[in-house]
């Protein structure tokens, strides 16, 4: 008897601990479920309108290009006519997964990057984030390259001492740019 | 497939590396690197948790927790199912296989609160990463923590019959020492993206 | 009149005289991890001394209800829960700081300061003193987090500050980003903020807390082996981790 006490009086506490825990956490994440969702949502919108300044609304689509599902943006002007493109991309960098939205007008041509994720090293990689590193990209169209010392019309420069970062970045609005051609393509 | 899942492998043991670059682990890189048959033994335990906790954590995660939208709770489960897993594998290792629990046995609890393998299993999700590609990460992790503690359990031994200057003696020199041989690891920047790229 | 000195000395004593990162070296991995920049390593200090000091009340509260045999799974689960709350309010409230930190911010379970305070400390003593410890245990853990993240964030990158508009978000929209360091930020020294910094500062900063403590008549900070070990007493290697113990016996 006393040995199922002892055995039973840790168990038994142990539990109780847990399942308040639990009852703790479930309550929070419903208060706070909500406003991480409006957080996400604000976020991508505004990261959308950063891209693609030109339209003042956007309507999700998808698009299956090689055998995977991408969403897209059209934008739209105020008066309902298609003025870009937004995509997110995925791909993997130094260090881990880096999310990229890539921003297009009408005519396939890149208005605008913004990274969303990246877990890159501070001082390096990190630097993509700045805009002399992402207005490489403005205006530019098609399959780009990375170059250490960019000249021509599709290279971009990469940023010193992360040329990963820069060529995963790349593949992101190559990728981006593709999805986009296909979706045109598909509209016209 | 396979070339992916050996760029995962290469960039967790060399570019990543999870104690150099990633500073998990610190505390066992700090502490118990000074001898090279310690350093072995600690990171053989770690390696071998590390591996085991992926492949127990991933199909609770895929299954029980995303499926039911439970992703919250992620931290608190893996961090339980770690501390008893280690329990589970001393006490199996302890009744069945005596050779491998007297080798690595007495680092079993230590590991438990190792933010190594807390760090990988959650880094895993962090990067979407499948099962294989988990597998392989928490391989390549491992494998990186045994390569740091090897070398810098080698770098300590000659510090050793070294006249260090006397501010820095003891945990000060150990600390510039693994600096230093945390520039060596940079050297291998690129390498995996110019073989694998 | 003691009760009440005794009381500022739990406080107190977090922040100098037994700093948990300068002088008990606990916490390394997210003190090199997170002290890339001052505002991330701001915000891991606040979020590492709620998770602290709530930890360590509750845990104080029920230390008579836990049965000492499931003493330690309790704890994991006690501090694990606040540290999901804290990753679930700042995700809500506060973005980007829960990107900065990233990993580190869960990884905040298995931080042996705060497994170390339940285990040493709130399992022994009263709320009170439990609260005044956790805060003063963790206000050295921002302070130290503070000192390194700024020779690295001035050296590394010629900022400071920079990025604490995000932390200052949850008050409301600041203008003030941070300031530049000129020159520094022409030509920064990123060897500080990449991992080899990290380790080179924080070595530093221990020979320099070291030298201070020397001066008082102090001990050296050292990996205390087993005894800062919350683990010890459930660990089948005691002794092992004494590797620099031993040596000062010798």
């Amino acid at each position: 008897m006393s040995k199922l006490k002892e055995i039973l009086i840790p168990t038994v506490a142990l539990f109780v601990i847990c399942l308040i825990s639990t009852a703790l956490l479930g309550g929070t994440n419903m208060m706070t479920a909500d406003k991480i969702e409006q957080v996400a949502s604000e976020t991508a919108e505004k990261a959308r309108t950063a891209v693609c300044s030109s339209a003042s609304s956007f309507e999700e689509k998808k698009l299956t290009v090689d055998g995977s599902e991408y969403t897209f943006y059209v934008g739209k002007d105020a008066g309902g006519e298609t003025v870009g493109y937004t995509v997110t991309t995925q791909d993997k960098s130094y260090g881990g997964t880096i999310e990229i939205m890539t921003g297009f007008d009408k005519d396939g041509k890149i208005t605008g990057i913004e990274i969303l994720t990246i877990d890159d090293t501070p001082g390096l990689g990190m630097n993509a984030k700045s805009d002399k590193f992402k207005n490489e990209y403005v205006g530019k169209s098609g399959e780009l390259v990375v170059s250490k010392n960019a000249s021509a019309d599709n290279e971009i420069q990469a940023i010193t001492g992360a040329t990963i970062t820069s060529k995963a970045v790349t593949r992101c609005v190559n990728l981006a740019s593709k999805i986009v051609s296909e979706a045109k393509g598909g509209a016209d | 497939m396979t070339k992916l899942l050996l760029s995962v492998l290469m960039t967790a043991i060399l570019t990543n590396n999870f104690v150099l670059a990633k500073f998990l682990g610190i505390c066992p890189f700090l502490g118990v690197s000074k001898k090279l048959k310690t350093a072995a033994g600690m990171s053989l335990a770690v390696i071998f948790v590390m591996v085991l906790a992926t492949a127990v954590t991933y199909p609770i995660n895929k299954y029980l927790l995303v499926n039911n939208g439970l992703e919250y709770l992620q931290t608190i489960v893996f961090i339980l199912v770690i501390a008893a897993l280690v329990q589970l594998v001393e006490i199996v290792l302890k009744k069945y296989m005596k050779p491998l629990y007297n080798a690595l046995g007495i680092y079993l609890p230590l590991i438990t609160t190792n933010c190594a393998v807390l760090g990988v299993v959650l880094l895993n999700v962090d990067n979407g990463y499948n099962f294989a590609m988990s597998m392989v990460n928490s391989l390549g992790g491992g494998l990186g923590f045994m390569l740091a503690m090897i070398m810098f359990a080698g770098v300590r031994e000659r510090m050793e019959s070294c006249d260090i200057p006397k501010a820095l003696q003891g945990l000060p020199i150990t600390l510039i020492a693994a600096s230093l041989t945390s520039v060596s690891f940079l050297g291998f920047t690129g390498v995996v993206e110019s073989i694998f790229g | 009149m003691a009760e009440k000195k005794s009381l500022r000395h739990e406080f107190t004593k977090g922040i100098v005289e037994e700093n948990p990162v300068l002088r008990l070296v606990l916490g390394t991995c997210p003190t090199l991890a997170v002290s890339t920049s001052v505002s991330s390593a701001i915000g891991m200090g606040i979020a590492a001394t709620i998770v602290l000091v709530c930890s360590n009340i509750v845990i104080s509260a029920l230390r008579k209800v836990i049965p000492s045999k499931v003493r330690i799974p309790a704890y994991i689960v006690i501090i694990a829960s606040f540290v999901t709350m804290i990753q679930l309010l700042f995700k809500a409230y506060v973005p980007a700081l829960d990107s900065a930190l990233g990993v580190y911010l869960p990884l905040i379970v298995v931080n042996c300061i705060i497994l170390g305070r339940a285990e040493a400390f709130a399992s022994k003593n009263t709320v009170i003193a439990s609260a005044l410890d956790g805060i003063g245990m963790g206000f050295g853990f921002t302070a130290a987090l503070f000192l390194i993240s700024t020779v690295r964030e001035i050296l590394g990158s010629g900022t400071f500050l920079a990025g604490i508009k995000d932390l200052l978000a949850v008050f409301g929209d600041f203008s003030f980003n941070g300031f530049k360091i000129p020159f520094i930020s022409e030509n920064p020294m990123i060897i500080f903020v990449l991992a080899p910094g990290g380790f080179f500062v924080f070595g530093i900063m221990i020979a320099l807390s070291n030298r201070i403590a020397g001066k008082k008549g102090k001990k050296k900070a050292e990996l205390r082996g087993c005894e800062a070990c919350p683990m010890a007493k459930s660990c089948s290697m005691v002794g092992s981790c004494d590797e620099n113990k031993e040596e000062a016996q010798a």
